[in-house]
């Protein structure tokens, strides 16, 4: 087997001499022998071992050492902690199905990311605020937005009006939100 | 007999006789494969003692696993894989190369009957020298190499204990002789 393997033809680089002193070298390894009594010296020493295994203690957890030593407390406090946490479960339950209101219905997270217009086509893009931030004064408010002064609409007495409109006479007493 | 009885030492009886069938099997192991076992630790250790050691240590830990034994398809390779690991894992932590090599050991390596006459005239010197080269071989050539050289592991068995194929064992081989024959060379150490 080993033989095969040394004279294997791939080796056939190297000189002949030199292979065959590898050859001798590897053969003077690998074809060692124990010193007489080998087996019976391993098998002493598993019986040994074994006894030793057979007479050592299992390893116990202190919990299950207690209830070796006292069976009856250890049940019963085995009982009293099942009890004990079916009771916590069950009140648990019970508390977190009155919280909810009938209806209420819970609303997935939504996930918001500050956008920067690059992304994949897939990523999530959320909407903006449906409403504008209100400005914080008087001064910076838009232009866009106009207070009307609540009463009737006032038509200027000198602007042109179509036939038939009746313009009514200027009151002497202007509201103070008026232009003039 | 009680029911109770009965029924008891009807558990007790199959755990028993498992008990004994590991045994048995275990010492069985002991009896085929403790001279390979020894001669793949010599290779790795190169002294007697410590060869030994490995192979009880191994023994050990099979027994540690009895419950697996029936688990294992080849145990040859099985053990084989074990002795190494233990070798290899001593020799990290000695972090030395074998400096304590037995030369005794050497001697008492058996000249098999299919041996050619002139192999065995490899003075121990020699041999020394040389495997002390196969310590200079990169790790994965000089392991291949190593097994290589016990006569009970085919090329299979050494591929499957070191976790590789046979192909990768055949061309470490190649180039650990390949490289030692350099060496030898360099060195000048042909007969």
């Amino acid at each position: 087997m080993t033989a095969d393997r040394m004279n294997n033809p791939m080796d056939s680089g190297a000189d002949p001499r030199t292979t065959a002193t590898i050859d001798a070298a590897l053969r003077s390894v690998g074809a060692v022998t124990p010193t007489a009594g080998l087996e019976g010296r391993i098998l002493t020493r598993l019986a040994s071992e074994r006894v030793k295994l057979e007479a050592a203690p299992p390893r116990l957890l202190p919990l299950t050492r207690f209830g070796r030593r006292h069976p009856v407390p250890a049940r019963a406090l085995g009982l009293v902690t099942a009890c004990l946490l079916g009771f916590v479960i069950v009140a648990g339950s019970v508390v977190h199905s009155r919280t909810i209101k009938p209806g209420q219905v819970v609303a997935p997270p939504v996930l918001v990311l500050p956008g920067n217009g690059i992304g994949a086509a897939s990523a999530v893009h959320p909407a903006a605020p449906a409403t504008a931030p209100v400005p914080a004064g008087q001064g910076s408010r838009g232009r866009s937005t106009r207070r009307s002064s609540p009463g009737r609409a006032r038509i200027a007495p000198h602007s042109r009006k179509a036939p038939g409109v009746a313009v009514p006479a200027p009151s002497s007493n202007p509201s103070p939100n008026s232009p003039n | 007999m009680s029911c109770f009885e009965g029924q008891l030492a009807s558990w007790v009886a199959p755990a028993h006789q498992t008990t004994v069938s590991t045994t048995q099997t275990i010492a069985a192991l002991v009896a085929e494969y403790s001279t390979a076992l020894y001669r793949v630790a010599f290779s790795v250790t190169r002294n007697a003692a410590e060869a030994e050691d490995a192979v009880q240590e191994t023994f050990l830990r099979v027994l540690r696993h009895e419950s697996r034994l029936g688990e294992i398809r080849d145990y040859r390779v099985w053990l084989v894989r074990i002795v190494w690991n233990i070798v290899l894992d001593k020799k990290r932590r000695a972090k030395t190369r074998p400096e304590g090599e037995d030369i005794a050991d050497h001697a008492r390596a058996l000249p098999s009957s299919d041996r050619p006459a002139d192999d065995s005239a490899i003075s121990s010197q020699e041999r020394n020298r040389i495997l002390g080269l196969i310590d200079r071989l990169p790790t994965r050539e000089r392991e291949a190499l190593l097994l290589s050289a016990v006569d009970e592991l085919t090329t299979a068995e050494i591929a499957a204990a070191l976790g590789t194929t046979e192909s990768s064992i055949r061309s470490r081989i190649f180039r650990a002789r390949k490289e030692l024959a350099v060496l030898l060379e360099n060195e000048g150490i042909t007969r």
